[in-house]
């Protein structure tokens, strides 16, 4: 985390916003965040505490992020913040302010054609149920445009942060190799 | 695609788009609205009971809407533990009563009006308790012990013969004892809940693998009639056994729903899921196993010792599968169970044969060594195509395994392999094979379903089975596909809601055998009338043809060269759909056994139930390499051969099978919870404490399908698979890892320092 982001994130938390519903109702005080994902601008009034993947999931209604420790152990909730991967049940709300954030849901394109990665993931049959995938494929387009896919050893240690219990990790791997080719190419 | 997608062929699946694209919803990521948030807390201690419960703190949070302890709570009825008839996981009732049978279990569930506020009043919760000393695991003191054919009403230890004069007289033997670790399944998703109410109705979104079990569960626990609980969990995050039967935390969940007049959303934390549902438990093993010079095994022996609760007689017998496994002379077998101060254990992934198949397997390869035979060809000398007992010489329907272990062995290499151990390396890194039986009981259960067709050729395929991320939605609109004549995009299928006809639970691999059987009956049922619509017409292509020359195909009804589109069927009918509703109840299972299935009642036949033995086979085989310096374990490569009769989907199978033997290297040398014996407590209960594999840990895993033909088994001749991959897995590393060092590590995980007096 970088200490711009922190200082970021204190300046929002010090702008609360008292009035508004959950206020009233006798909630805590909220703060006011503007988040870009996918593209669109949601502004909205958190509960300072409120990490960027209770924001998507709770607030935002983008489900496709999964939670699956709430801790930084599992990689579930991966999505991408400025192009870099970034946990999101470790990154407040607030950090994201201004920023852009990808999800699994802004990765197919308008038309619904779908990233040449989540194309290989179907065509390498690399996850069963598919619970951990959102967070494996925000962090396989990373791990190829991070240049940390160059031969198998190195996507296997580069994404060796998001967890498959059902273990689909020899076809992720096959995935990734299918889609750098197909992402250099673009 | 031109060809009908016929079952056999490996189909993407057909959930793939929507799992790429975070469009799969788990029941957590269902929208309600105006949800309140909960969250749990949980005790600290292992036994005793609450004192008092001081909730100034919490409440005084700001957005706080309700707690629920023993104390305002307690109305919840209790249900049978589910080996008891019931559909509960554990006897532990947690708001019911101020004592504490285990650590982490229930004692409080906070309601708020955000997640952050819920989370803050669970953790300002302050419990005082009258500890007493807990029991902490098998071999503590406390425990109690008590044989499982005392206290189980199936359960008969298998044995024939005087298998102890036997094992006396063998000229060479093996005794040794093994033990396995307690485990926690860990699906990546966690353990949700969310219930909403309208008009005195309650519908339930949680991860299930029995959706029918939980409507009934509920609904008894609640008072309630089942027609007025539904159940919905169209996708689950893995379960592997975790989410098989009725854990406490959904009745609290609807109890607090029903209060605040509000559905209310409960995201267990991944700690909470160590002890708010349940695990695999561990376990002792004593194996004797005698034979004569040649190898012909003489006797087998095995006690064991499985943990459970303080009131569940929760066990896995797992000699049930191990007695029937070779050509043994005579057999005496014996399996406890432990009591501790522990949540009730269940079933996980391959219950009875991780563990048993392990002790097994490792005394057959100690033995190898003893007999100074190659592993493999102790395995043909006592190959067998019936039960030993000769008493009961049920056969095998099919058993493929010498055929699985030739396949194995070729394309894994072992014909190079050195027989002795250390006798092979590569610089610093010792070099281990070893190999190992896997096998999985062959069950089926009742099912119902509904399909219907529309002339327009859409299927709509309607079944209350699960998708647990085996490729249930595939494998079943695979099914009705064929049997259809239509393409597999045209099949719409729909799973995991009481809303549904019930399916089977997805539990024991049966889950493709029990639903395909009723898909297809149904289907036939529709093409029955198609074709009498079509022959018994005066007028078309197909008037007056005999019935069994007619086919589907291609969405046309067919006779050789002659076709009718299937409008025109639907036509001579007067009629714009065909919706078939069947029930099938397999063979060996009792006249009552659909009213159960609607009753949320598990029946499974086949495996070694019946009057003939069903089990799929498998060999495995692996390469451990251990550092000679560090003691350092890496598997590179793995090789697995399995048969397992018609393989449906050769893309998803590959998957169950190659993630399965994951399963199996994790349990070799990763998986173990770890409990403090003074205060029974889980410690490593979370996921970078709990070991799994990272991709990192795994290299090359190789499936190979060995084709075999049942016909007897069930109507496709399908085998489970998705518990077959993780078993026997554990023991081939472990004896891949004795091949490369000479020590015997008979206590899993295999971890580095167990390694150390070899380096
Ligand atoms: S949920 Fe964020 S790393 Fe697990
Ligand atoms: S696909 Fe199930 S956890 Fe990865």
């Amino acid at each position: 985390m970088s200490s711009a982001a922190l200082s970021v994130a204190k300046e929002a938390a010090a702008e609360t916003t008292p009035p508004s519903s959950a206020a009233e109702r006798g909630g805590a005080p909220l703060a006011n965040v503007s988040l870009e994902i996918n593209g669109r601008t949601y502004p909205l009034a958190l509960d300072p505490r409120t990490t960027l993947l209770d924001a998507l999931r709770e607030h935002v209604g983008l489900t496709g992020t999964k939670k699956g420790c709430d801790h930084g152990q599992c990689g579930a909730c991966t999505v991408l913040v400025d192009g870099r991967r970034v946990l999101s049940c470790l990154t407040l709300a607030l950090m994201a302010d201004g920023e852009s954030v990808t999800t699994i849901e802004g990765l197919a394109g308008p038309d619904g054609a779908l990233h040449p990665m989540q194309q290989a993931f179907i065509d390498k049959d690399a996850f069963q149920c598919g619970y951990c995938t959102p967070g494996q494929i925000m962090s396989a387009v990373a791990c190829v445009e991070e240049g940390h896919a160059n031969t198998d050893a190195e996507i296997r240690e580069y994404m060796s942060g998001n967890l498959c219990r059902c273990a689909a990790y020899p076809n992720i791997v096959a995935a990734i190799n299918q889609a750098k080719h197909e992402l250099k190419r673009a | 695609m031109d060809a009908p997608a016929k079952s056999g062929q490996p189909l993407p699946r057909l959930d793939a788009r929507l799992k790429v694209t975070g469009g799969a919803r788990y029941p957590s990521d269902v929208a309600v609205a105006n949800p309140a948030y909960a969250c749990l807390a949980t005790s600290a201690v292992a036994r005793g009971s609450i004192r008092a419960i001081r909730l100034d703190e919490a409440r005084a949070v700001p957005g706080l809407l309700d707690i629920l302890t023993y104390q305002n709570a307690n109305e919840i009825k209790p249900i049978n533990f589910f080996s008891k008839g019931g559909q509960a996981a554990s006897s532990i009732m947690p708001l019911s009563a101020p004592k504490i049978w285990h650590d982490g279990q229930i004692v409080a569930l906070v309601v708020a009006e955000t997640f952050e506020a819920a989370s803050e009043a669970a953790q300002k919760i302050a419990v005082d308790y009258d500890e007493e000393p807990p029991t902490a695991t098998i071999g503590s003191p406390g425990a109690t012990v008590n044989a499982v054919a005392d206290v189980s009403e199936e359960h008969k230890d298998p044995g024939f013969g005087d298998a102890d004069a036997a094992f006396a007289a063998a000229p060479v033997k093996i005794d040794a004892e093994y033990s396995t670790p307690t485990q926690h399944h860990n699906p990546m998703e966690l353990f949700t809940t969310t219930c909403l109410w309208s008009d005195g109705k309650l519908v339930v979104h949680e991860p299930s693998q029995y959706v029918y079990g939980m409507k009934n569960g509920v609904a008894a626990q609640l008072g309630m009639d089942p027609g007025d609980v539904r159940v919905v969990s169209a996708y689950i995050g893995g379960a592997f056994g975790s989410k098989g039967s009725l854990t406490s935390r959904t009745a609290i969940v609807a109890l607090a729903a029903k209060r605040l007049g509000r559905p209310v959303k409960l995201v267990s934390t991944r700690d909470q899921g160590f002890t708010i549902a349940t695990y695999r438990a561990e376990t002792r093993h004593n194996v004797k196993l005698g034979a004569d010079r040649n190898g012909k095994l003489l006797a087998y022996s095995h006690e064991a010792f499985e943990l459970t609760s303080r009131p569940d007689d929760y066990n896995v017998a797992g000699t049930t599968t191990t007695a029937v496994m070779y050509n043994y002379g005579a057999v005496a077998t014996r399996v406890n169970v432990v009591h501790a101060d522990r949540n009730t254990p269940g079933f996980m992934r391959s219950p009875p044969e991780v563990p048993y198949m392990y002790a097994l397997e490792s005394a057959m390869d100690e033995l190898a060594y003893a007999l100074q035979m190659d592993p493999v060809e102790l395995r043909r000398i006592n190959d067998t195509a019936k039960d030993p007992n000769p008493g009961n010489p049920r056969p095998y329907t099919s058993r493929s395994l010498m055929r699985c272990f030739d396949q194995a062995a070729a394309a894994f290499g072992w014909e190079k392999r050195s027989p002795a151990p250390r006798s092979m390396r590569d610089g610093d890194w010792l070099i281990g094979w070893g190999c190992a039986t896997a096998c999985y009981p062959t069950q089926i259960a009742p099912a119902a379903a509904r399909v219907s067709l529309t002339p327009d050729g859409w299927a709509r395929v309607q079944i209350a089975a699960h998708e647990i991320g085996t490729g249930a939605y595939t494998v079943i609109g695979q099914a009705a596909a064929e049997r259809l004549g239509l393409e597999l995009d045209r099949v719409k299928v729909e799973l995991g809601d009481t809303a549904l006809p019930p399916g089977p639970i997805a539990g024991g691999s049966n889950t493709t055998a029990s639903a395909t059987a009723a898909i297809v009956k149904a289907c036939d049922a529709i093409r029955e009338k198609l074709f009498r619509a079509a022959a018994g017409s005066n007028q078309g292509a197909l008037a007056g043809k005999p019935i069994a020359d007619l086919d589907l195909a291609g969405g046309r009804i067919v006779a050789g060269d002659v076709s009718e589109p299937l409008t025109a069927a639907f036509k001579y009918m007067g009629q714009a759909a065909i919706e078939e509703y069947v029930e099938s109840v397999p063979h060996g299972l009792a006249a009552d056994a659909m009213e159960k299935l609607y009753r949320g009642r598990v029946a499974l036949a086949g495996g070694p139930k019946g009057e003939k033995l069903m089990f799929a086979f498998g060999a495995e085989f692996v390469e451990a390499r251990v550092h000679a310096r560090t003691g350092e374990i890496r598997v590179p490569r793995a090789v697995g051969a399995f048969a397992a009769g018609h393989i449906m989907n050769p893309r998803t199978a590959h998957s169950q099978l190659m993630g399965g033997m994951i399963w199996g290297i994790s349990a070799a040398l990763h998986e173990a919870t770890e409990i403090d014996e003074r205060s029974a407590r889980y410690v490593n209960d979370n996921l970078a404490d709990y070991l799994i594999p990272v991709n990192a840990d795994i290299q090359t895993v190789d499936v190979i399908f060995v084709s075999e033909t049942d016909r007897e088994i069930n109507p496709l001749g399908v085998k489970g698979l998705g518990e077959l991959g993780n078993v026997g897995t554990n023991a081939a590393v472990a004896n891949a890892v004795f091949h490369a060092t000479g020590l015997r590590v008979r206590d899993l995980p295999i971890r580095l320092e167990k390694l150390l007096p070899s380096v």
